[in-house]
């Protein structure tokens, strides 16, 4: 068939291919500093950061932690701040920051637990586990999440708490643990990994007391 | 007292905290060998130790640490030597000990490897979940800067070297070395194709050697002790001893350090105690989440890295997961390949879709939608991932995957049969961000 | 690969191929007829990936399959592709691309011509076993307000994000998250702007990427590629027209290593609506935009300008050679005018022309490639001709090209440049002239980290613009000598000119003070039947003034729009209104037709059957793509129709007579034939007529200087009127820099789709000034100069040079050509209260 080229009536045509579209934001370059506005101490680390390696590309990562400790995750403002002090797009660095699982580009609560779920844990509990810590509140503030094997099978089922790991820990230490985080007292102390001894030594926290009863999906 | 079954030989006197501290370490003769290697020894010398002791890499491949290093060309360019500290099999938690108990070990380690390499930059490429670690490391390179052992002229020796803690920030595929070597350069930690190896153009596009913890904090001793020392200990094939991670269903989980070649049983019962009360192995990964898993029946194999190839399994990373009877083998199967379609970096096809394909093929297994005709297709796929992708993450998955289908398939096909058992709720991951979540229109 | 790389044989399914060494597999097979599938091989974005594993063949020797796209040959090697396994891996990859993929051929727009329907025929499992859910992602969403994305559709490629990161290097376009959640997106998911983004459209081998402005407009089957020349700008790319009913749908890139590596800016892309907007022009028009009928027009034309006689003039700008070529016989043969010029105000003197012609003195494109050093001279490529700009970038990221860049202006490729010079507005022949100092000793001057630079580099290839020969066509000569660039091959000058076919039309004699093949104006050949005594004629200003005093007073004005495009509109104005008659042929309606007494049609480059010259020599075919609206005539028959009113036939009635006409007079063209040209071009200094090119007269170069007393070069010394003593009382004067920004102009308003990108006037300012100024990024000021102002928003570059501010020529409104007058220009900064919408 062979219609008039020139009614795009019958055509889905997006009217705005007529008109022409403008969008709502600018694209982003490379900013300048003086558009950014970056905290001189942010501005600092990242520039200390460079220094550390031959190519400055490869402080990529570590300013994305500064970016992460500065405002808690990884907002856009805080990507443009380190685009404008290192001379990249922003866009390259939310491309890096969105492949890691540490760095987060959507807001997350102050604390952090993940909780790991991988073959080790699960069999020892670890969904269990990770169900207590949602029950155990979700909040504002704190950032609850299954996570992968966090290399630390051997105080299984675990999790790391704002960066420390602890386990073998019972669901109903969960919310002990969240009170804990949220008065700002120390975290379960005898349940530090750091506190842990040698399993084959016997003597101060010598081999683990029997383990917790398996839960995982025992069939 | 450590357990007398054990061999500690890298992890002596870890039970000691002060270890931790330079003086602790030099307190037992830590730092001597770097001493003698940066005052007396040519880089020749040192690889020639390293090459004749045999050490194989302890990061999963298994390669010999010493000839990968005489891999790298001679001259003048820029060298670098990257330690792999990202750890993030499933099942391996030794690097973690070791970094943790005797830092000081793998500094002296890496400065040596560095001298061997003729490498003037070093790497410390630690999985971010690591924190305690990383921060253990920090101290203990500023001290050995501290200290003279590193930094430039070392102990007057014009020789330099700088050695940079780097944290990751959580993939597991930063732990391929190539991918790593992205990551340390700011990018999105892809695997590059190989050709060219690392060795030969690696980092900044310079000779990069890369080697695990484990394999590098053996470096100090055989260089003190004499290749034959380290010969001394191991099988002929897998010298040396070896920190192995067991975990899962057994008494004592933990890292315990042996001769490599014990009978694994030795390991799984005699030192983890073996499974709880009432309670038998039903199968065992033994070299972590990546190993076609064994049976009870091979319990009695030596464990080295020929004997576990040769029962078709690899000794990978030494982490051994026992699975005792009350684990449903289907449901660890999907356990296992949820894993590698998390940590899959996207970017070759037969993994980024292979992985994702798996696992929903096995959730349907586990949720009793499936046929005994999907057991095919699942086993079909992992052949169509096997020796097609860029990395061996997809291999990672399909080998095990196959090998608990091929050798448990009456239990998947009795859960499918008995309408399996729903999905708790609690088995949710890492949450994935972006439009991937929002439904749209069809066009 | 370098010429001299080894050759190679291999056996590729039993075929025995030759390859030259490192070459990659998978174009070994080619060469051999073999096809391997692939998606995410493309040479034309560098290194390959080995993302998508479809090319997997076996290779004797190694256990595991091999990427053909990323194996080099090797001699002897034995290559398998359609064994048992191969098919295997293949069948299996294909099924994995499609776990994830929509399958919605039928309303996507790729159907047809898409790889992946074509690839999963020809090498897929023919079944799916899929039934599993698929990824899901809202579609299509405006990736850019030209592009659409469609991410379900994606297979991760690479191939967009290549383009990206590595050929236009905005890094502006990247994969986000990872493993199967990765997508392709931006910062923030703003929307993708760059002048190149066009391209990513061209390389995505699935429908994920698709134009708005073809979407559903129609389907492979019904339409025609017709290839042409992109004339918009000098880059001359070689595009394809997607025509359909005679009306062009899409352009795509017609791959010319030699012009374009393959590659189209945003302008030749986008910019073909305007083919048939409203604002066309579509028949002859009287004054005041009357239509007329052509008889009627062309005796009207004719009896003015005959009333004018030898006191006409002519100005040429978009045209091809051969509109050139008669324009100037109409004026120097039908009315014995010798005053017709192509250049926007001046230029050097057909001595300093005919020396910058000189082969051994000139690059081609393709030398870019393998030079060792680029010096960028008063131009940036980015908005001179965009595609340069890539050709740049690709030398020094994947053959180690060193960049030395001397400009007024902060240019797109500092970032890459290992020295910059600023130099005052105006002042380059200073800055060539130090330059020249530096080089010679070790003086050290504003020029030093440039000679630095240059001093020992063997192939140099400078890239000047078209202004610096305006005054300084000696000093660029000087330059080239003290680079030997005549003794090294592959070194050598390459100008960007101002206009898209300002070679050719210099060689087809539309220069005061030169004819056809750059000749004397003496020769009788060109003053044949000339009435009017001087041979040398006026440049355009001086054009310009003499009509405004009366001196002059008809005017032919061919693809020309002084009112916008000309330094000092007002003065224009001015001469516009006192000519006594005005023919302007344009293809749209503006300020200039509209004072014109007579307005032709002119053809675009869909329409017009013509060649152009590019700057480095090749000339270049033209063809006619789709049908002329409304009453348009072949521009050459326009012409010869006039002059033959005027009582001069040219003899010219086709297209084919006036190339053979134009080859004939102007002896380096001489001999060269359609089929030369052909598809791809040829460059006269690449054919036998090279020997016919006018040789620079012998000893101290005479009047190097400009066809014209140029007025005021700049002052001397260069220095900044700011850092002089000049201060008029309150904000302290600036030196006004001026340059033609790629969306300036008449594209961004007659193409729709474009809109979004037409500049508004923005001040530009070096941080040190405007907290000087105290003035703030956004604010809005009146940028003024004895009298004349024009408004416009503060931007602060942090990249730019104290004491100067930068404006944006031949914008809609607040034009920067208002407030110059050819020579250098101080204004002053007021800042305006109210903030313009
Ligand atoms: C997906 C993947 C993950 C890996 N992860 C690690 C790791 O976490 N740590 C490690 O040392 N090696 C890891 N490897 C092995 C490395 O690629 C490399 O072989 C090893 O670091 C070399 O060191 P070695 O020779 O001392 O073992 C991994 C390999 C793959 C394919
Ligand atoms: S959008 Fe197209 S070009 Fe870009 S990665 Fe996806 S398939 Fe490749
Ligand atoms: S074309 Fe070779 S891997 Fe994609």
């Amino acid at each position: 068939m062979n219609w008039d080229p020139q009614s795009e009536t019958r055509l889905p045509v997006d009217p705005a291919v007529r008109e022409g579209r403008v969008p709502d934001r600018r694209s982003e370059e490379i900013p300048e500093l003086h558009e950014v506005g970056c905290p001189p101490e942010l501005q600092e680390r990242i520039e200390a950061l460079m220094a550390r390696y031959p190519d400055r590309k490869s402080a990529s990562i570590p300013a994305l932690w500064a970016v992460q400790e500065r405002y808690g995750w990884c907002t856009p403002e805080g990507i443009r701040q380190a685009a404008a002090v290192m001379r990249f797009t922003p866009g390259y660095l939310e491309s890096v920051a969105s492949f890691y699982d540490l760095l987060h580009t959507e807001e997350v609560g102050t604390h952090r637990i993940e909780v790991c779920t991988n073959i080790s844990c699960w069999m020892r509990g670890g969904d269990e586990l990770l169900k207590a810590f949602y029950e155990a509140g979700e909040g504002e503030d704190v950032h609850i999440t299954g996570f992968e094997c966090l290399g630390a099978c051997d105080i299984a089922p675990m999790a790391s708490i704002d960066q420390r790991y602890y386990g073998p820990l019972e669901p109903g230490e969960a919310v002990t643990a969240i009170e804990q985080l949220r008065a700002g007292g120390e975290v379960l102390p005898e349940k530090d990994l750091a506190a842990r001894g040698l399993a084959g030594d016997t003597g101060p926290g010598g081999p683990p007391t029997d383990p917790t009863t398996p839960g995982g999906t025992g069939a | 007292m450590p357990d007398p079954r054990e061999t500690r030989v890298l992890l002596e006197h870890a039970e000691d905290p002060a270890l931790r501290t330079i003086d602790g370490y030099k307190g037992y003769d830590g730092y001597a060998t770097l001493e003698k290697a940066y005052r007396e020894m040519e880089q020749d010398e040192v690889l020639k130790e390293l090459e004749d002791s045999g050490l194989r890499g302890r990061g999963g491949a298994g390669f010999s640490m010493g000839k990968k290093a005489s891999f790298l060309p001679r001259g003048e360019m820029a060298k670098y030597l990257c330690c792999n500290a990202d750890e993030s099999e499933p099942g391996a938690f030794k690097d973690r000990e070791l970094m943790q108990r005797n830092p000081h070990q793998l500094i002296e380690g890496i400065a040596i490897a560095a001298l061997a390499a003729d490498a003037g930059h070093a790497f410390i490429f630690i999985r971010g979940e690591y924190a305690a670690q990383a921060d253990i490391l920090d101290a203990a390179v500023a001290e050995a800067y501290e200290a003279g052992y590193l930094g430039t002229n070392i102990l007057g020796c014009h020789r330099d070297l700088e050695l940079v803690v780097h944290r990751g920030a959580g993939a597991y595929i930063c732990g391929e070395e190539t991918a790593l070597l992205d990551a340390l350069e700011g990018k999105r930690g892809n695997p590059r194709l190989k050709p060219p190896f690392p060795a030969v153009q690696g980092l900044y596009g310079g000779p990069t050697l890369i080697n695990n913890v484990e394999t590098l904090s053996n470096v100090p001793r055989i260089v003190a002790k004499g290749a034959d020392w380290f010969k001394g200990f191991g099988t002929e094939q897998s010298p040396g001893t070896k920190v192995v991670s067991i975990s899962g269903g057994v008494r004592r989980p933990g890292n315990y350090e042996v001769e490599l070649g014990i009978p694994t049983r030795e390991l799984i019962f005699g030192l983890a105690g073996g499974p709880e009360e009432g309670h038998e192995i039903k199968a065992f990964y033994p070299g972590g989440s990546s190993s076609p898993v064994l049976t009870p029946a091979e319990l009695d194999l030596p464990y080295s890295f020929e004997a576990m190839a040769e029962a078709g399994s690899m000794l990978g990373s030494g982490s051994i997961i026992v699975a005792d009877d009350r684990v449903s083998i289907p449901h660890m199967a999907l356990r296992t390949a949820r894993f590698y379609h998390h940590e899959s970096c996207g970017k070759c096809a037969p993994c980024r879709e292979g992985t994702n394909w798996t696992v929903k093929m096995l959730e349907r297994v586990v949720r009793g939608e499936a046929t005994p005709m999907d057991l095919d297709i699942i086993s079909s796929v992992q052949e169509n991932i096997m020796g097609h992708c860029l990395c061996v993450l997809g291999d990672s998955m399909a080998m095990p995957v196959s090998a608990m289908v091929r050798k448990f398939r009456p239990e998947f096909e009795e859960v499918i049969a008995n309408a399996g058992s729903p999905l708790e709720e609690g088995e949710q991951h890492a949450v994935v961000r972006g439009p991937a979540e929002t439904l749209g229109a069809s066009i | 690969m370098s010429a001299e790389a080894r050759e190679v044989t291999l056996t590729i399914d039993g075929r025995e191929v030759t390859a030259s060494e490192g070459e990659m597999l998978h174009d070994a097979a080619r060469k051999g007829d073999v096809e391997i599938p692939y998606f995410c091989y493309e040479p034309k974005l560098g290194d390959p990936v080995g993302a998508c594993r479809m090319c997997l063949v076996e290779i004797e020797g190694i256990p595991k399959l091999q990427t053909s796209c990323s194996t080099p040959v090797r001699d002897g090697m034995v290559v398998h592709t359609r064994t048992e396994q191969v098919k295997h891996a293949q069948s299996a990859v294909v099924e994995f691309l499609l776990v994830n993929h929509p399958l919605d051929c039928p309303v996507c727009d790729k159907g047809g011509e898409c790889p992946l329907q074509d690839i999963t025929l020809g090498w897929g499992p023919g079944k799916s076993r899929v039934i599993d859910d698929k990824r899901h992602f809202q579609k299509p969403i405006e990736l850019s307000p030209l592009v659409a994305i469609d991410r379900e559709r994606c297979i991760l490629c690479y191939r967009c994000v290549r383009f990206s990161q590595e050929i236009s290097e905005d890094d502006q376009l990247q994969l986000l998250e990872r493993g199967d959640r990765t997508f392709v997106g931006t910062f923030d998911d703003r929307p993708y702007v760059a002048p190149f983004h066009g391209n990513i459209t061209d390389i995505c081998p699935v429908g994920a990427l698709t134009n708005y402005t073809y979407r559903f407009r129609a389907r492979p089957w019904d339409v025609e590629e017709a290839g042409s020349v992109c004339t918009i700008c000098p880059s001359q790319c070689n595009v394809s027209f997607t025509v359909r009913d005679e009306q062009v749908k899409r352009v795509l890139t017609r791959d010319n290593a030699e012009v374009d590596d393959g590659w189209i800016c945003d302008r030749g892309r986008y910019g073909f609506e305007m083919f048939d907007a409203e604002e066309r022009v579509v028949g002859p028009q009287l004054k005041g935009g009357a239509a007329a009928g052509w008889e009627q027009a062309i005796e009207a034309a004719a009896a003015g300008l005959h009333r004018a006689g030898g006191a006409s003039a002519a100005i040429v700008g978009d045209a091809s050679n051969e509109e050139g070529y008669l324009v100037q016989r109409l004026l120097r043969e039908a009315l014995g005018s010798p005053h017709i010029d192509s250049r926007p105000s001046r230029g050097p003197g057909r001595e300093a022309l005919v020396r910058l012609a000189q082969p051994e003195l000139s690059v081609k494109v393709r030398d870019i490639d393998d030079a060792d050093v680029i010096l960028v001279l008063g131009t940036d490529p980015l908005h001179s001709s965009p595609i340069l700009d890539l050709r740049v970038r690709k030398a020094i990221r994947r053959n180690g090209a060193r960049l030395a860049v001397a400009t007024e202006r902060p240019t797109a490729l500092d970032g890459g440049a290992e020295a910059i010079a600023r130099y005052a507005p105006g002042a380059a022949t200073h800055f060539l002239a130090e330059l020249a100092v530096a080089l010679g000793s070790d003086i050290d001057n504003i020029a030093s980290p440039l000679a630095e630079t240059l001093r020992g580099a063997g192939k140099v290839v400078v890239l000047w613009g078209e202004r610096i020969a305006r005054d300084g066509a000696a000093e660029l000569l000087a330059l080239a000598a003290a680079l030997d660039v005549a003794a090294t091959n592959g070194a050598g000058l390459l100008e960007i000119p101002d206009t898209t076919n300002a070679r050719g039309l210099r060689e087809a004699g539309c220069l005061p003070d030169a004819g056809p093949g750059l000749g004397e104006t003496s020769d009788a050949s060109v003053t044949a039947g000339m009435t009017n005594a001087s041979l040398v004629g006026k440049s355009t200003e001086e054009i310009r003034a003499a009509l405004e005093s009366g001196e002059l007073k008809g005017l032919v004005l061919f693809g020309v729009d002084p009112l916008r495009d000309f330094p000092d509109s007002k003065a224009w104005e001015a001469a516009l209104t006192a000519a006594d008659f005005v023919v302007c042929f344009s293809m749209h309606e503006n300020a200039t037709t509209a004072k014109a007494d007579v307005v032709f049609p002119l053809e675009t480059h869909a329409e017009k059957d013509g060649t152009v010259t590019h700057p480095d020599g090749r000339l270049q075919r033209v063809r006619p793509s789709a049908s002329r609206p409304g009453d348009i005539r072949p521009n050459f028959q326009i012409l010869s129709e006039l002059s033959t009113a005027l009582g001069h036939d040219p003899g010219i009635d086709s297209q084919p007579k006036a190339f053979a006409a134009l080859a004939q007079a102007v002896p380096f063209y001489s001999g060269i034939t359609d089929s030369d040209i052909g598809g791809r071009g040829i460059r006269w200094q690449d054919t036998p007529a090279v020997a016919n090119v006018p040789r620079a007269s012998a000893g101290a170069p005479s009047s190097l200087g400009t066809s014209s007393k140029g007025r005021g070069t700049a002052d001397a010394s260069g220095a900044l009127p700011s850092s002089s003593a000049k201060r008029s009382e309150g904000a302290p004067a600036l030196a006004l820099g001026t340059y033609r920004d790629l969306w300036a102009g008449p594209i961004t308003e007659l193409n729709p789709p474009l809109k979004f990108l037409q500049p508004q006037q923005r001040a530009e300012l070096s941080p040190a000034d405007a907290e000087r100024l105290n003035l703030k990024h956004g604010d809005t000021v009146e940028v003024g100069s004895n009298g004349t102002g024009v408004l416009a928003r503060v931007a602060i570059r942090e990249r730019q040079q104290d004491g100067v501010v930068f404006l944006i020529e031949g914008t809609a409104e607040d034009n920067a050509n208002g407030l110059l007058n050819g020579g250098p220009v101080e204004v002053e900064l007021t800042k305006v209260s109210e903030v313009r919408a």
